[in-house]
């Protein structure tokens, strides 16, 4: 590993890029100004979310000498900038992965069925609020939250309901969950063991990005140091035992949700990154066999050259931070991979059919800037779940974009743009400054708990509500252009039905269990906690299947490590 | 709710009588009810001890009181606890942040928690603070605990109502620490080093004991603890320097002067309203003033005719109200 | 801003000129997402109003001991997660066990239109959706808390 001022250094190198640009300055003085003079325009500044000021034209004179053999390169090599692998979309299109979980564990298992019936073979789950916080179905908090967001788990015999019927060595599959991820991943496990597949051939991943819920989504159970004990776990256990479950997705995804800049999202989910790449290197593990199993997540926004701007940019610093930091050599391994979803917060609650316009246009900023997989939202989703119907339109405008539009065929179609360009170096400079901040503070995980990132969020979070409010930024039908004769839209409901059926199936299951069995393994379960050398993989694993709930389970947890209370953020 | 059934509610415990009659404490426009209240409720004082706890931001105030109290609670005790927070300069507007940083388990443990806001204390000691403390004394709170924002002036004027000042500090704090020491040094009767399991914890004591070591030597000598709220350590030794200081000022001669300064400061606040109030006056004062300014009187003589004025004519008094 | 930029009427300005309205922002329910609260929190604070914000995953239980220890004018409840009928109407029986009838109940997030009038008639005002102008909820909060307020003086 370089020396510890890396960050101020390269940050340093990067400031020393810019020079001025002559040619725009007389452009401006000799044919703008007089131009701007006789029409009355001009005036008006123009600035992204990242507060970066945009000129009028872009040049060369904004690029740096060489910088097209330096620091662009070409597809498939060093520094990737135009994407990570040679052929990109004219060989394999991206994956079209919509994410999907609502009501029972059997509800979601007919809608994944559907979904393998119709061709796809990447299922994404998305998990209620009771269940991202580790509680039951039963628990008097959890009432009126049952399969809401999501589908409920609340034990091994949910997961066994939602997976029945799916042969698990076909599919790969995706799960968002973090605080107890390291529970699902040994559910999973637990079930394939059931079907006798080997686990080494059984692939998916699990988001168990904890850094991020402190910093924007706040689902946690216990104090950062514990989870980022349990992602080790599960790191150095998967490694051995399932070597390809993507073990972490490093979000940016929520960062930029709970009101970030693109700049501040891509600083702070690379920083993320770079601590898990860390905390890999610390437990022993080789980074070849680790950094090819973490990928990355992030959020295409409306500002469409800034998103697109954003994404090269970030796998030009994974890449050169692995390389010249962590002095990795290995090619896989300083490969960005990376799913994208359209912004949820861009999306009106006003005039919803306007949404499908805005998730297009960000769909469309997702591929340009190289994703690996895409999730459409659809337009009713500032108003609850989205409907079959709207979810389908949100799929249509992916395969529109893939086999309509034309821009797949070819790579990196902006490349070379001196706007493009010179945005991603601004986007670059922008994280290495905060890398560079973050690293006096003492890394990532002390300026998350002293709430630094928090408040650089929700500074920002501000300041952009503000411009909302006075008009500066526009929302089309929510702020300009409002309509009063609007119509409401038909949404999906969600029964309580599923909380009942959820409660009774936990009932059952704690009946028919050897209760001293779970008794003796959460007991062994809370002693292997205070042990930091232990693995907790193969005591969840024990738990899960003696049917411990996943709130009994992550009670021992809550006993051991505590919880957390975060710095206050306002 | 009228006045009489919140004191019967305050002696019940009733939180919510608890907390309206903290709430007419803090607003101007009560003022008379305010009056009403330390009148009726003052014979029911003078049980709690009332404890204040400062230092600057970021030391984890919030989080060592909410564990002091809860432990004091267990040993069946019954804390009160008023967090002060500063207002906005800009908008008068307040974040009471600090609820959050204790919250925890408060409410199981019977602790009564309230947030109050630095504004409005405008010189003097403020009437709300203590009016706050006379209320949870009342309802038979014992100790009382008082947080403050750990800056300014309003925070010397709060402190001045507890009988026991800790100034509570953390390792790391570098050039705060110093600022600190210059006004601090003084009011503390404790003062504690938080998060000792932290790099320089231990220099951190050390230096706050050779800088008392400078200062002036009383009877009661000024102890310096270590405490970590993580796993509670030191809090019993703490608590036991807490009973040790509310012991000596309640027998040593010079201790005692601690209750006696309090009961001043109350009288000093009402005569200071009043005070305010005379001076005010449009039909009274100002005519005083004019005569003063213009040489008619001296303003000896105008303070004289004033007071007595005042005081002696029930009309003009009930005006003046 | 200009403290109490929004406090145009003058009656409720004379009863706010020395305690500041006091209001609680809270979700009472499993949800993380507080991209909004802290907004609504600077907002508020920013108008002038004194703001405590219940943190993290509060019980409906711990909503109503706070609001009344703090003896705020309003509770401001918010929930993304769609549990607002079950979870709100917790927190107003949990008022009315109480007797408590001088601390007025607001409430925002993705509330379905028709959700609303049941909200309303468990005496739960506002109700408001994404993107609604922060002025209409400052507006909404004062008239509210006005009422509590004048309740709340009645001694």
């Amino acid at each position: 590993m370089q020396s510890r001022d890396y960050y101020s250094r390269k940050l340093n190198e990067l400031k020393s890029r810019h020079s001025g640009n002559p040619d725009r300055e007389r452009w401006r003085r000799e044919t703008l100004a007089p131009w701007n003079q006789k029409t009355g325009y001009g005036g008006k500044e123009y600035r992204n979310s990242s507060e970066i000021p945009i000129h009028e034209i872009y040049t060369p004179g904004d690029l740096p000498p060489d910088y097209d053999k330096k620091e662009l390169g070409l597809p498939g090599e060093y520094p990737f900038t135009r994407g990570i692998y040679p052929n990109m979309y004219r060989g394999k299109l991206w994956t079209m992965r919509m994410f999907s979980g609502f009501g029972t564990p059997e509800d979601t298992n007919r809608r994944l069925k559907y979904l393998i019936s119709h061709g796809e073979s990447g299922l994404s789950i998305a998990f209620d609020m009771p269940t991202l916080y580790g509680y039951d179905c039963d628990n008097p908090r959890a009432d009126g939250e049952i399969g809401r967001c999501g589908v409920n788990i609340s034990s091994l015999k949910d997961m066994e309901t939602l997976f029945r019927g799916i042969d698990l060595s076909k599919i790969s599959t995706s799960m968002t969950i973090n605080a107890p991820a390291a529970v699902l991943t040994a559910m999973y496990v637990a079930i394939a063991k059931k079907q006798k597949v080997p686990l080494d051939s059984i692939s998916g991943t699990v988001q168990a990005d904890i850094l991020k819920e402190y910093i924007a989504q706040k689902e946690w159970m216990y104090p950062p140091e514990a989870h980022i004990r349990i992602i080790r776990d599960m790191m150095t256990y998967c490694s051995v035992n399932l070597p390809k479950w993507n073990y972490i997705s490093i979000s940016g995804y929520h960062i930029r949700e709970a009101g970030s800049s693109a700049a501040q999202e891509l600083a702070f989910t690379l920083a993320d990154g770079f601590y898990y790449i860390d905390l890999g290197m610390k437990a022993g593990l080789p980074v070849e066999k680790f950094a090819p199993r973490l990928s990355f997540f992030f959020n295409s926004s409306i500002d469409f050259f800034e998103e697109i701007a954003k994404m090269r940019a970030a796998r030009r610093i994974w890449a050169t931070v692995l390389k010249e930091k962590y002095d990795v050599n290995d090619p896989r391994s300083l490969l960005m991979r990376f799913h994208t979803q359209t912004s949820g917060y861009t999306l009106t609650w006003q005039q919803p059919i306007n949404n499908i316009i805005r998730t297009t246009i960000e769909a469309m900023a997702g591929v340009l800037g190289g994703t690996q997989s895409l999730h459409t939202n659809s337009y009713d989703e500032a108003w609850a779940l989205p409907s079959e119907e709207a979810v389908k339109i949100a799929l249509r405008t992916q395969q529109i974009i893939a086999e309509e539009s034309g821009i797949p065929a070819t790579i990196d179609p902006l490349g070379g743009s001196y706007y493009v360009e010179w945005l991603t170096n601004q986007m670059e400079e922008k994280a290495y400054e905060y890398f560079d901040r973050i690293e006096k503070m003492g890394g990532m995980l002390e300026a998350i708990k002293k709430g630094y990132i928090q408040k650089e969020i929700a500074a920002t979070s501000y300041r952009r509500q503000m411009r909302i409010e006075s008009g500066e930024e526009v929302m089309v039908g929510a702020n300009k252009y409002q309509d009063s004769s609007e119509k409401p839209i038909g949404i999906l409901k969600i029964s309580k039905k599923a909380q009942d059926a959820q409660i009774a199936r936990l009932k059952k299951v704690k009946i028919t269990r050897d209760k001293a069995k779970v008794d003796a393994i959460l007991g062994r379960l809370e002693d292997a906690m205070r042990d930091p050398e232990e693995n907790l993989m193969p005591h969840y694993l024990e738990a899960v299947e003696a049917y411990c709930t996943l709130e009994e389970i992550s009670n021992a947890g809550r006993k051991v490590f505590g919880g957390w209370k975060e710095p206050v953020i306002v | 709710m009228n006045i009489d059934e919140i004191i019967e509610g305050i002696s019940r415990k009733d939180s919510r009588s608890i907390s309206r009659a903290i709430s007419i404490f803090e607003d101007e426009l009560l003022a008379d009810k305010a009056e009403e209240l330390i009148r009726k409720l003052y014979p029911k004082t003078g049980k709690a001890h009332v404890i204040g706890i400062t230092g600057p931001p970021g030391v984890g105030k919030s989080t060592m009181i909410g564990r002091v109290s809860g432990f004091m609670a267990e040993e069946g005790r019954k804390p009160g606890v008023l967090a002060i927070d500063a207002s906005s300069p800009y908008s008068r507007g307040a974040f009471l942040g600090n609820r959050v940083r204790m919250q925890e388990s408060l409410g199981e443990k019977g602790i009564y928690m309230r947030s109050l806001t630095n504004r409005g204390f405008k010189g003097g000691l403020s009437l709300s603070a203590l009016g706050a403390c006379k209320v949870l004394d009342a309802a038979g709170f014992d100790p009382i605990i008082v947080e403050t924002v750990g800056s300014g002036q309003a925070d010397l004027d709060i402190m001045s109502v507890a009988h026991t000042v800790a100034v509570i500090l953390a390792p790391g704090l570098g050039d705060e620490i110093q600022a600190i020491k210059a006004g601090m040094m003084e009011i503390g009767d404790l003062f504690i080093v938080n998060k000792i399991d932290r790099e320089g914890a231990f220099i951190a004591m050390k230096e706050i004991q050779d800088t008392l070591a400078l200062g002036p030597q009383d009877k009661w000598v000024k102890p310096v603890l270590g405490l970590n709220s993580l796993t509670g350590e030191g809090f019993q030794e703490f608590i036991a320097e807490l009973d040790r200081h509310w012991e000596y000022v309640n027998t040593r001669g010079d201790g005692k002067a601690r209750l006696q300064g309090e009961v001043a400061l109350i009288m000093e606040s009402i005569f200071r309203k009043s005070l305010e109030r005379l001076m005010s006056d449009e039909g009274g004062a100002m005519e005083t003033l004019r005569r003063v300014y213009s040489r008619e009187i001296d303003p000896y003589m105008a303070a004289e005719l004033l007071m007595e004025y005042g005081i002696h004519d029930p009309a003009r008094s009930t005006r003046l109200k | 801003m200009q403290g109490g930029k929004y406090l145009a009427d003058g009656k409720s300005q004379s009863l706010f000129r020395d305690k500041p309205i006091k209001v609680l922002l809270a979700k009472p329910g499993i949800d993380g997402h507080d991209r909004g609260m802290f907004v609504l929190a600077r907002a508020f604070r920013d108008a002038g109003m004194d703001v405590l914000y219940a943190g993290l995953l509060p019980t409906p239980e711990d909503v109503v001991n706070t609001a009344v220890n703090e003896d705020v004018d309003v509770v401001a409840l918010s929930l993304l997660n769609g549990a607002h009928l079950t979870v709100f109407k917790k927190v107003m029986d949990l008022m009315k066990e109480r007797g408590i009838d001088d601390i007025s109940v607001v409430g925002g997030g993705t509330i379905p239109d028709h959700d609303r009038p049941k909200l309303e008639k468990m005496g739960i005002t506002g109700n408001y959706g994404p993107g609604t102008p922060l002025k209409v909820i400052i507006d909404h909060i004062t008239e509210r808390a006005a009422e509590a307020r004048q309740k709340k003086n009645r001694i």
